[in-house]
Formats: structure tokens, C-alpha cells, sequence
């Protein structure tokens, strides 16, 4: 039993890095205002890139830093249609997941025979020796600490300096940002950009430590996961973690359940009548569908329980921002109380 | 010098403008998909003369192309109905997976006597893609719960669904293939002619039906209202609850539709790996036609010649067929960014010397 468990922590933290990384990239995004329906695409760039990078040059940080810029360079055209173009966020992330699928799997089929050295696992001294966690938490890659360290980082980013909270004030209500004298252009586009860029590590993370090769369409949906996680995180950057390794502990379950006895006794009462139940909710397929169900509960829960204003999706989500033709600049001082003006005022 | 864009709403869009959009969005995405075929040293005019000369030239071309276009124009007016509405159904794939399960569950354990058992399977899988549709349409109506999320996510739940169905209760036929038992003749839509089923005359009524319901009834002209100018519309009176039920179910209906005419008219049993991404196609083809059922048609036989010119590039020259994704992205991409052309008139201008007034600019010109 304990080596089951240790497996499937094991299993959970693996699976959690992808959705972390991609999920935080998502926050900061969602945060300004823009959603990004291309993860899912800007990941398998990331990945191809980051792959095709490491075959050739050997070294897998390189690949890892050229996934997260060809993210950047899918998110850049994100944000050129939905900021200055005005489009529609929806159909310009569906377009942007269909075009990195698309260029993926057209562009990397030669590379799918290959093999790389990727990133090794990194064990910490005396807590890989702790029993059951150990091995989960403390023997992983280097990716996978980096995405832990970066939890508290975006989270002090967004709540704690200026730019994090100029973020979330172009999010919310981007004229009174404008008038207060934030960039909402600038700000917009810097948070998209940056969330592609984590979009695009999460995808190299996968082809280059989670699983060191190349598969078309390898992704195989996290990227919605992902998505889908920022809204059961309620846009919180701190919830993601609890998110990212709760949906990655369903996934582990998933490949795990069937050396599992989930079910009763043929003598316990009820059995009968109980046991096609237990065996059809622990189904591994139809635990696969339990991330999407726990999202869509969670968004109905928090919009039915409290009124839609309190919930945490930024208030300016989905809208582009036309700048009226007068905008009064107000000159309030200090920059950072200007903000903190604008968050207030929600 | 001194450069400055300007930019300002239009008032009206050029004719022009309006006709030429689909046509040059289109070639400018075939256009920029060749470099992606240089890229692979193939020739552009190669592959687009076998993806589009010869699927159109010959039988074999013609007919696949017409058995592609009835799934997407289906799936496309399940798109298009709500768009007309202002929401949009990103789930008709999750709908259309929906449906073909009903419908095959149907197919495979009623017995019915004639036409009675298709018109059966039609039928559940009618419902039971409106009933997908329906639970993003009520927690939008009722709640206020953004559909788009709801569609995607229900999408992913619904191919799931189908996988623990096709592998698990409703598997059948020799062997342990995971896929569900062969359909007898009478739950097989019959041939109309060549390899094309007679699910095509479903999807002609269907496009009847949306064009109707749209520009002749009072129920079309509430969907466009509330989709121009959903507080004018709700001041006027109507009710959005119903409106929003209403294009979501009746998009949902097409979408299972869609689903048991591709898998009785096409695949003749119900396979585990059926995931034919028709639903995301017809986004894009919603998109395209978004001004009327007749141009949702036109979109859907051009999807459909893409994707069969597609795979018969791919066997012709070894090319991927990931080519059409790619394709399919670009026009996209097109045509949202003519649709900020068509919303804005953008002008350049040019100050060469800033600082000195036009007058005396124009004379040291001269």
C-alpha cells in the first residue's frame, strides 16, 4: 500500500508541473483582461520547439528557453488581434490552438523517432530519504521545482509591486486604469505575452522532462486543463497549486484505479446494488471527465452562491479595450496609490 | 518624418469590402500555408493543384467532398444559430458525439419496421445533442455562466463519455476491437447516389429550416435582435431566457444529427477513436458564414474540399495532412483581422518635415 501511494504522489506531482506552468501563465492573462484559449497550442510549440532545439544543440536549457519564446511569439500575435485588432478572444485562441496543432504535427513529424538526454532528475539530499513524500516532492527535474518556485512569485507579482497590481487594474476596469495613467495597452500586451511564455515552458517541460521525446499532439488536452484550472482557482495564483495537483492527482488515479480494489466485499450488504455505482465513478474514463465536471461546478457554485460581481473573474474579461476619444489624465501622484485607488473602487 | 496611423469607426462598409473578405481571406491563407510547404520542399502549386484541380475534377473527389460537407454544414449551423444570437457553441463536437452514440445505441437494440428505425436514430440523436447543448444554454440563461467555458469543458466530458461507452457496455462485434457492433442494413442511411448517404437531404433541410427560422419567423427575427442589441431587445420585451434555450437546443438538434448521419451513413459501426474535430471545423465555418444559413452551406463544402484535397495531398506527395489545421487557423486569422478593416477605416499619414505647415511644404516639393 505505501508503495502505492509514494506511486501515485509520485505520479500526481509529475502531472501537476504541466498545469501549474500553464495555469499561471493563464492567471496573469486572465488577470489583464485577455483570454487565452491558445495554450493548448502555444504549449505543443513550446514543446516541438523546445525538443527540436535540444536534438540539435544538445542542451536542454537552451530548448527549454526557446519553447518559452516561441510561446511568447505565438501569444505576441494573441495580443496584437484581441488588443490593438479588437478581435474576439474566444475565436482568436481557437485559431491560435488549431495553428499550433496544425504547424506542430505538420513540422514535427520527422522528429518523432528522435531521442534526447533531457532534464535529469535532481534529487535534495536528506528529504529524499523522507518516507511516502520523499521521493514525490524531493526527487524531481529541475522544471518541476522551477514551477513550485514560481507559485509565490507570480503570486507576490500580482498582489505585491506595482506592475502586478497595474495588471489586475486593466483587468478590472481598464478606462479608470487608463485615467489614472496605467498603460492599458501596454499592460495587456506584456501580460499576454508573459502568459504565453509559461504556456510555452509547460509545453517544453513536456517533451523535455516529463516525457524526453516528441509526439504529435502530445499535449492531449491539458492545455483546456489548464484553462479550465484558472477559473477552478477562482484566478488566484495560490489556488492553482492546490488545483494543479488536485487535477493531477485525477490524472494519476486515472492510469492507477485498476490495481485498485475500489469496490465491496460480495458479502457486505448493499454490494450488489452499490458496487455498479462504485465501479462506474471510479472508472479511470469517466474519472477523466471529473477536472471539467469539479470546473464548471465550482463556476456554477460561485456565480449561484454569491453574486456574480464578488467572484474573482476579472470584471473587463473578454472585452477589448477602445480608448474614448477624450481621456481625461488625472494626475493622483504616487503611481502605486493610483492603483491601489482603482482596486478600491471595485 | 513623421508617421501617424489613423484610425476611426466606419460608418458604412464598401460593398466591396463585404463580397471580397471570404475570397481574399481565403487565398491569403493559402497563400501564407505555402511557406510552410517550401518548408518541407514541396511545391505550393503542386499540392494545391491536387488538393483542389483534382478533388474537384474527379468522381471520387466530388462525392467525398459532398459526404465531408454533410457533418460540417450540419455542425456549422449548430455554430451559427447561437452566434446569430450572440453566444457561441464551442461544444458542437462534444453535442455531435453525443448524438452519435444516442443514435447508434438505438440503431443497434430497436427493431423497427422500414425507414421507422432511421427516422428513430435521427431522432434520439436529435434529442440527446439538444440536451448536451441545453445544460451551457440554461446555466447561461438562468445564471449568467459564460457558455464558452461550459461548452468546451462539457466537450472534453462528452469524448470521456464516449470512450468508457465504446469500451466498456456498449462494445460489440468480434474480436476485442473497441468499437460497438456492425450496423444491420436497415440502421444503415441508404446510398442516394455513388458513396454519398442520404443524410446530405438532412443537412439540405436543415440549411432550409435554419434560413427559415431565421429570416421569416418571429422567433429568427428575436434570436438576431437580441444578438444585435441584447438590452434594446430586452426592453422591447422579449425574453432572453427563451432565446438562449432555444438556438442553443435547436444547435444541439443539428449537431446530433450530424453524429449518427456520419457514423450510419459513413462508418456503419460506432468506434472508440471517433473524434472527428468536425465540431472546431465548424467554428470556423459559423464564422465564415455567419451572415446566413446559404453562405453556412458554401463554408462548409469549402471546409469539406479542404480536408478531403487534404489527405489526398498527403498521399499523393507524402505532405501532412495537418496542412488543412494549419489552413483552417490562417483563414482565421484572416478574417478577423479584415474584420477590423471592415469596423475601421485606417489611414497612413506621412509628414515628411514636421514642423513647417503643408503650405510651405507643397512649394519646397515642387
Amino acid at each position: 500500500m505505501v508503495g502505492f501511494v509514494a506511486g501515485l504522489l509520485d505520479a500526481t506531482v509529475r502531472a501537476a508541473t504541466v498545469l501549474m506552468l500553464a495555469g499561471l501563465g493563464e492567471v496573469i492573462s486572465e488577470r489583464a483582461g485577455v483570454l487565452n484559449l491558445g495554450v493548448e497550442g502555444m504549449m505543443l510549440v513550446g514543446a516541438l520547439s523546445g525538443f527540436i532545439t535540444t536534438v540539435v544543440t544538445g542542451s536542454y536549457w537552451l530548448g527549454f528557453g526557446v519553447g518559452i519564446l516561441l510561446g511568447m511569439a505565438l501569444a505576441l500575435i494573441h495580443a496584437f488581434l484581441c488588443i490593438s485588432l479588437k478581435s474576439n478572444q474566444v475565436i482568436s485562441g481557437v485559431m491560435l490552438t488549431l495553428l499550433g496543432t496544425g504547424i506542430t504535427t505538420f513540422l514535427g513529424q520527422q522528429w518523432v523517432s528522435e531521442s534526447i538526454e533531457g532534464f535529469p532528475q535532481i534529487a535534495v539530499p536528506v528529504l529524499v530519504d523522507l518516507p511516502v513524500l520523499g521521493d514525490a516532492l524531493f526527487r524531481s527535474t529541475a522544471t518541476d521545482y522551477l514551477a513550485i518556485a514560481l507559485v509565490p512569485v507570480v503570486w507576490y507579482f500580482l498582489f505585491r509591486t506595482n506592475l502586478g497590481l497595474e495588471t489586475i487594474s486593466v483587468g478590472e476596469d481598464p478606462e479608470m486604469a487608463d485615467t489614472m495613467g496605467v498603460d492599458v495597452f501596454k499592460m495587456r500586451y506584456l501580460a499576454v505575452i508573459v502568459g504565453g511564455g509559461f504556456a510555452g515552458a509547460a509545453g517544453a517541460h513536456l517533451s523535455l522532462a516529463f516525457s524526453q521525446l516528441w509526439v504529435p499532439g502530445m499535449t492531449a488536452g491539458r492545455g483546456w486543463i489548464a484553462v479550465a484550472l484558472v477559473i477552478f482557482a477562482q484566478w488566484r495564483p495560490e489556488r492553482i497549486l492546490v488545483g494543479a495537483y488536485l487535477f493531477g492527482l485525477l490524472d494519476a488515479l486515472q492510469l492507477r484505479s485498476q490495481s485498485l480494489e475500489l469496490t465491496l466485499g460480495a458479502g457486505a450488504p448493499l454490494a450488489s446494488l452499490l458496487n455498479p455505482v462504485l465501479e462506474f465513478v471510479f472508472h479511470p474514463t469517466i474519472m477523466a471527465t471529473y477536472p471539467y465536471l469539479a470546473t464548471i461546478a465550482v463556476l456554477a457554485y460561485a456565480v449561484i452562491r454569491t453574486r456574480s460581481d464578488q467572484l474573482a473573474v476579472p470584471s473587463a474579461l473578454l472585452e477589448a479595450y477602445v480608448r474614448s476619444a477624450v481621456v481625461p489624465v488625472m494626475d493622483y501622484g504616487n503611481p502605486h496609490e493610483t492603483v491601489h485607488r482603482v482596486l478600491r473602487s471595485q | 518624418m513623421n508617421v501617424e496611423l489613423d484610425i476611426g469607426a466606419r460608418e458604412d462598409v464598401p460593398t466591396w469590402l463585404v463580397y471580397g473578405t471570404p475570397v481574399f481571406t481565403v487565398l491569403a491563407a493559402l497563400a501564407v500555408s505555402s511557406v510552410a510547404l517550401v518548408a518541407l520542399d514541396v511545391s505550393p502549386v503542386a499540392a494545391y493543384s491536387v488538393m483542389f484541380v483534382e478533388t474537384l475534377t474527379s468522381e471520387f473527389g466530388l462525392t467525398e467532398t459532398t459526404v465531408k460537407a454533410i457533418p460540417l454544414v450540419l455542425t456549422g449551423l449548430a455554430v451559427y444559430l447561437p452566434l446569430r444570437a450572440g453566444l457561441w457553441n464551442i461544444g458542437a463536437e462534444g453535442q455531435l458525439i453525443l448524438g452519435g452514440l444516442a443514435g447508434t445505441w438505438i440503431g443497434l437494440n430497436v427493431s423497427a419496421p422500414g425507414y421507422a428505425l432511421l427516422v428513430a436514430m435521427f431522432l434520439g440523436a436529435g434529442v440527446a445533442g439538444a440536451f448536451w447543448a441545453a445544460v451551457p444554454a440554461w446555466l447561461r440563461a438562468k445564471y449568467d455562466i459564460n457558455e464558452i467555458i461550459t461548452t468546451l469543458l462539457l466537450t472534453f466530458v462528452a469524448l470521456n463519455l464516449k470512450n468508457y461507452l465504446i469500451r466498456g457496455p456498449m462494445q460489440g462485434g468480434a474480436g476485442t476491437f473497441p468499437q460497438t457492433e456492425q450496423f444491420s442494413g436497415a440502421a444503415t442511411i441508404p446510398s442516394l447516389f455513388g458513396n454519398v448517404h442520404a443524410g446530405l437531404l438532412v443537412a439540405l433541410l436543415m440549411v432550409a429550416v435554419a434560413y427559415v427560422l431565421v429570416t421569416q419567423t418571429r422567433l429568427g427575427f428575436e434570436v438576431t435582435f437580441v444578438g444585435s442589441n441584447p438590452e434594446a431587445a430586452t426592453q422591447a420585451g422579449i425574453s432572453r431566457y427563451k432565446v438562449y434555450i432555444l438556438v442553443f437546443v435547436i444547435g444541439g438538434l443539428f449537431a446530433g444529427f450530424a453524429g449518427i448521419g456520419e457514423i450510419a451513413g459513413v462508418q456503419g459501426r460506432f468506434r472508440a477513436d471517433f473524434e472527428p474535430g468536425y465540431g472546431f471545423t465548424a467554428i470556423v465555418i459559423a464564422l465564415l458564414g455567419r451572415n446566413g444559413a446559404l453562405k453556412v452551406l458554401l463554408a462548409g463544402f469549402f471546409f469539406a474540399l479542404l480536408i478531403v484535397g487534404g489527405s489526398s495531398m498527403e498521399v499523393a506527395l507524402g505532405v501532412p495532412a495537418a496542412l488543412t489545421e494549419v489552413i483552417q487557423a490562417l483563414v482565421i486569422l484572416f478574417l478577423i483581422t479584415a474584420e477590423f478593416f471592415k469596423r475601421y477605416s485606417v489611414s497612413l499619414r506621412v509628414d515628411r518635415d514636421p514642423g513647417t505647415s503643408p503650405a510651405t511644404r507643397t512649394g519646397s516639393d515642387a
